[in-house]
């Protein structure tokens, strides 16, 4: 960073700090207040009640979970181990002719043996060299694989959180994703997803987190739907377990 | 300013505009796809009225502890390594991004769609600058090579057709691109591919932002403000000081109401939690992230009992495709940033100007369907009446209509006199009416009668007519039956132990 | 029981058999219902405009004539919304009044919403072997819920066809002055409804609110369109008088 950005930022913390008074207590008194207003009592937090009853069966959340991302355009399937699943993944490697993957380093993946598999196919481990440009990877690849955090079956949505070793771009940049969810992982309501991220310390919160409905999608054409604007267009959900 | 905004009035504007046939066709087709889509999503989900109410109770207690929530998350922000900043107006909001910018000495800014920044209108601050600002969402990506402003909240481009956009977007390929949306589609997404890939900032706007963690929330369906969020260096987030929630549970509710209400959706593609700049290890997020949160106007509101509720509005548009004034003129008739009828409050709102802006409030027959479309539950109806009744009471209404008023008054302020008109006019339209007809286009009648007749008054008024009528319905002795006579006793009971209720 | 009418300034100027249709449909109910003469006008179209102070001076003719009545009815969903909806808020700051308007307010009911509600009745023993489609007015369904009364009325009627209106529930493009003032949007809105009344292939248009009904039946006789537009009360006498 040069010294003349540390000197920029450096001025405008001090300048926001200045501010940050002047503008918040505008608020208080505007709302009536002389001081800011102490942690007052939040009597509607989240969801009604009656929503956070709703539990489905794990059969009936696999269920509605691939409908709704099949009904958005996703594809979804269903194994019994993860043997399976990667035995789908290599053969649509195959069947795309993909010549560049990219992966996230769990060790799910590290278990799986992709590489052994495709051997023809340049998977990539992502960060796996914290030296090479990582985001370039991910835009080439062709595949980017993903074992998910959650995923809700409302809405057909998965969660995946950034790390050092799990990329925001590798479930962004690449044309497809293949998206692996150990049915555990399956929840109904996205209210039980929210529980566990309210519940972790605000310091051990990634810097991303991201909920993912299907392909990249856009109807600002004539209302036309078109697949695939900037994220990914193919987007596969495997549920496993 | 751009299209349809040189005519300076709201009347003048949507001449322009009902006499466009194709925009008036695109915006009906659109709005009702998304109406269409909201009500089946509602529907299926259920409890609809539970779940609007929970959103209206969660957006009314962070708006009236704004005060608590905004310091909060302020505080989490800054501890996630974010670079808070403060504008009170358009312009610092402006001069705040624009040095942060020369400070990266960027060519290029990329962005993901955001009204705030419609507000400020960055761009020409950024093309001034010499930085290229490049709209990445598809439908502000187009209206921008066109040089225009968005006309709907949530479909920017709502006004233009393929082969408009073909065209726009052949100049920019430098060859001819056929109209065929997946080709053009595909144009742009390799063409911003480089674009991301150049620029050295990222700018976005904010749905929502989460009190407890500091974290900022987008909405979006085709991962453009994902790769604005991932990809640049350095992110600019600008944020209306309103945008809070308290917490990631409050933040179910809120993606519960806003794509179901915006486009039918159970959820938008993505939706995407954003703590702070990359952690040290990470291999893709920004290095350094700054939000500007922006006041502009919006403090206003703030006490007023009669417009504070304007700021729980989560810009999911769907009381533009409730409107039907919307679905007629678009929305570049209401000349602001916002249009339909959270833009005709909304603008003059922030504008505190009653005077030069109150005349979209005027474009509307306040036939509440927007009230009833609202996930918030915004009374915009009732809203529009006060902008009205402030313009006047500011003294600012006009002379014609102001002695109009004073003449209604007279006359409804006494049924003698009332009677006396009704008469006048039962005589005076024997000159113009014609079988219970009056077709003249003349005077006051002229917007009315050309494409409608007016009905002619007949020889008697009810209140002449009464005393006869009166006596033929007593001569015919009416009898009450019991059952009668209980329930309305039963109602009068009703009401003296603490009322009835109304609709 | 003191039953009054408030018959609204436009049923009382063009439209008077509105409110005689009422009367006598009341009547056979045994509800004897009395006009006050010193009523005029709800004083929407100013307050609608800004104009509170003169809307004001048009309400208290209400206050002052409906004092005594237990209950107030009207043939208007968007007067009867006035009340129940604006009054309380139009005399805010005058202790005295605003007693008065929320009295007024209680008391107040849209016809169907008496006849319904109060009443109880659900079949008024009509015949009436027409096509008919219904418009809902915006502020009788919006700001006073009215949505089931005049179905569950309607639905009674022996002989009637019942055809959905497309895209019931849009506004017509009275709204007042509105349609005065931004006469060319009012257009627009009133030609599509029209157009959708048309599309329903009804012999008959009903309403609520004669404000909308003469809206959308002076665009369809400006079409030439032989169309009848009618207030429900007297679709409904009529119908009894059939009987």
């Amino acid at each position: 960073m040069a010294d003349q950005e540390l000197t920029l930022l450096e001025q405008l913390e001090k300048e926001s700090r200045a501010k940050q008074a002047k503008f918040i207590g505008g608020i208080a008194e505007k709302l009536g207040r002389k001081d800011i207003a102490q942690k007052p009592q939040h009597p509607f937090r989240g969801a009604p009640d009656f929503w956070n009853q709703l539990n489905w069966t794990q059969e009936e959340k696999i269920e509605r979970f691939m409908d709704n991302w099949q009904s958005v355009g996703g594809h979804a399937a269903r194994f019994q181990t993860m043997e399976e699943a990667k035995q789908f993944i290599v053969d649509r490697a195959n069947e795309f002719g993909a010549r560049h993957m990219i992966r996230q380093n769990q060790p799910e993946l590290n278990e799986l043996g992709l590489e052994e598999a495709l051997p023809e196919t340049d998977i990539r481990v992502w960060n796996s060299d914290p030296e090479e440009y990582w985001k370039a990877h991910a835009a080439g690849a062709d595949i980017g694989v993903a074992v998910v955090d959650h995923a809700i079956a409302y809405t057909g949505t998965i969660t995946v959180l950034s790390s050092p070793d799990k990329g925001r771009s590798v479930t962004l940049l690449p044309t497809v994703m293949m998206a692996i969810i150990p049915v555990e992982r399956l929840k109904t309501r996205m209210g039980e997803v929210m529980e566990k991220i309210d519940g972790m310390r605000r310091e051990d919160l990634p810097a991303g987190i991201h909920f993912i409905t299907g392909p990249s999608r856009s109807s600002d054409i004539e209302n036309d739907l078109t697949i695939g604007v900037h994220g990914p267009g193919i987007v596969y959900a495997l549920i496993v377990g | 300013m751009s299209h349809g905004q040189q005519a300076s009035t709201v009347k003048e504007r949507s001449h322009i505009a009902l006499n466009n046939e194709f925009l008036r066709k695109a915006v009906k087709f659109t709005t009702e796809r998304l109406r269409n889509g909201k009500k089946k999503a509602t529907e299926e989900h259920g409890n609809w009225e539970e779940w609007r109410e929970r959103g209206r109770q969660i957006r009314l207690h962070t708006i009236a502890h704004l005060d608590y929530y905004l310091n909060q998350f302020v505080e989490n922000a800054r501890a996630n390594g974010v670079h808070v900043h403060f504008a009170a107006d358009g312009k610092e909001a402006v001069e705040l991004s624009m040095k942060i910018a020369a400070s990266k000495q960027t060519r290029s800014v990329v962005k993901s769609k955001s009204m705030v920044s419609e507000e400020l209108h960055i761009n020409a601050a950024l093309e001034k600058m010499g930085i290229e600002a490049v709209e990445t969402d598809l439908g502000e990506y187009i209206i921008q090579l066109a040089g225009e402003t968005p006309s709907h909240i949530i479909i920017p481009a709502i006004h233009k057709n393929r082969y408009q956009i073909a065209e726009l977007l052949s100049k920019e390929a430098g060859e001819t691109l056929p109209a065929d949306t997946s080709i053009l589609a595909g144009f742009v997404r390799r063409k911003l591919r480089e674009k991301f890939l150049d620029a050295e900032i990222g700018m976005t706007g904010c749905n929502f932002a989460i009190a407890e963690t500091g974290s900022m929330v987008l909405f979006e369906n085709e991962g453009n403000a994902r790769m604005v969020s991932t990809v640049p260096k350095t992110q600019i987030t600008l944020m209306g000081m309103e945008r809070i929630i308290p917490t990631f549970a409050d933040l179910e509710v809120m993606a519960t109401l806003l794509p179901r209400s915006a486009t039918g959706q159970k959820l938008t593609v993505y939706m995407s939690a954003i703590s702070g700049p990359k952690r040290d290890a990470d291999a893709d997020g920004p290095e350094e992230m700054h939000i500007i949160i922006v006041d502009n106007g919006r403090s206003l509101q703030l006490g007023d009992p009669e417009f504070q509720e304007l700021l729980n509005c989560i810009r999911c548009g769907a009381c533009l495709n409730a409107c039907p004034v919307y679905r007629h003129i678009g929305g570049h008739a209401y000349g602001g940033t916002y249009s339909g009828p959270i833009g005709a409050v909304l603008t003059p709102a922030l504008q505190s100007n009653v005077a030069e802006w109150d005349d979209i409030a005027n474009a509307s027959s306040l036939c509440g369907a927007c009230y009833e479309a609202c996930p918030v539950k915004i009374p915009l109806h009732d809203m529009l009446v006060y902008l009205r009744n402030r313009k006047v009471e500011k003294g600012y209404g006009q002379t014609a209509e102001k002695i109009g008023m004073k003449g209604f008054a007279a006359i409804m302020s006494n049924s003698k006199r009332m009677r006396s008109v009704i008469k006048m006019g039962q005589i005076g339209q024997k000159l113009v009416a014609r079988q219970g007809m009056i077709k003249t286009k003349i005077g006051p009648l002229k917007g009315w009668n050309s494409v409608r007749y007016l009905p002619s008054l007949p020889n008697q008024s009810f209140r002449e007519r009464w005393g006869t009528l009166e006596q033929e319905v007593q001569a015919s002795n009416p009898k009450m039956s019991d059952e009668v006579r209980q329930r309305m006793e039963q109602a009068l009971e009703q009401r003296k132990n603490g009322g009835r209720h109304h609709g | 029981m003191k039953v009054s009418l408030f018959i609204t300034c436009l049923s009382d100027a063009i439209y008077p058999r509105v409110g005689e249709a009422m009367v006598r449909l009341l009547a056979r109910y045994g509800v004897q219902v009395e006009f006050p003469k010193t009523q005029t006008c709800c004083g929407q179209p100013a307050f609608n405009s800004g104009y509170w102070e003169e809307a004001r001076e048009s309400a208290r003719t209400l206050l002052a004539a409906f004092e005594d009545s237990d209950f107030v009815i009207s043939p208007s969903g968007s007067c009867t919304g006035m009340i129940q909806h604006y009054y309380p808020k139009l005399f805010e700051k005058d202790p005295i009044m605003i007693e008065k308007a929320m009295q007024l307010q209680e008391k107040t009911y849209e016809f169907t919403q008496f006849l319904v509600q109060v009443l109880g009745v659900k079949d008024v023993g009509a015949v009436f072997p027409h096509k008919v489609t219904y418009h809902p007015s915006c502020h009788g369904s919006r700001l006073l819920g009215i949505k089931e009364e005049p179905l569950t009325l309607m639905e009674n009627v022996k002989g009637m066809e019942l055809i959905p209106l497309p895209f019931a529930e849009d506004c017509c493009g009275f709204g007042g002055t509105f349609a005065v003032k931004m006469s060319e949007i009012s257009a627009a809105m009133v030609s599509e409804k029209a157009q959708h009344v048309l599309e329903s292939e009804a012999e008959v248009l009903v309403g609520l609110d004669m404000g909308c009904m003469m809206n959308i039946s002076g665009n369809l006789m400006y079409q030439g369109k032989p169309i009848r537009v009618m207030h429900l009360a007297e679709l409904l006498y009529e119908g009894v008088k059939q009987a």
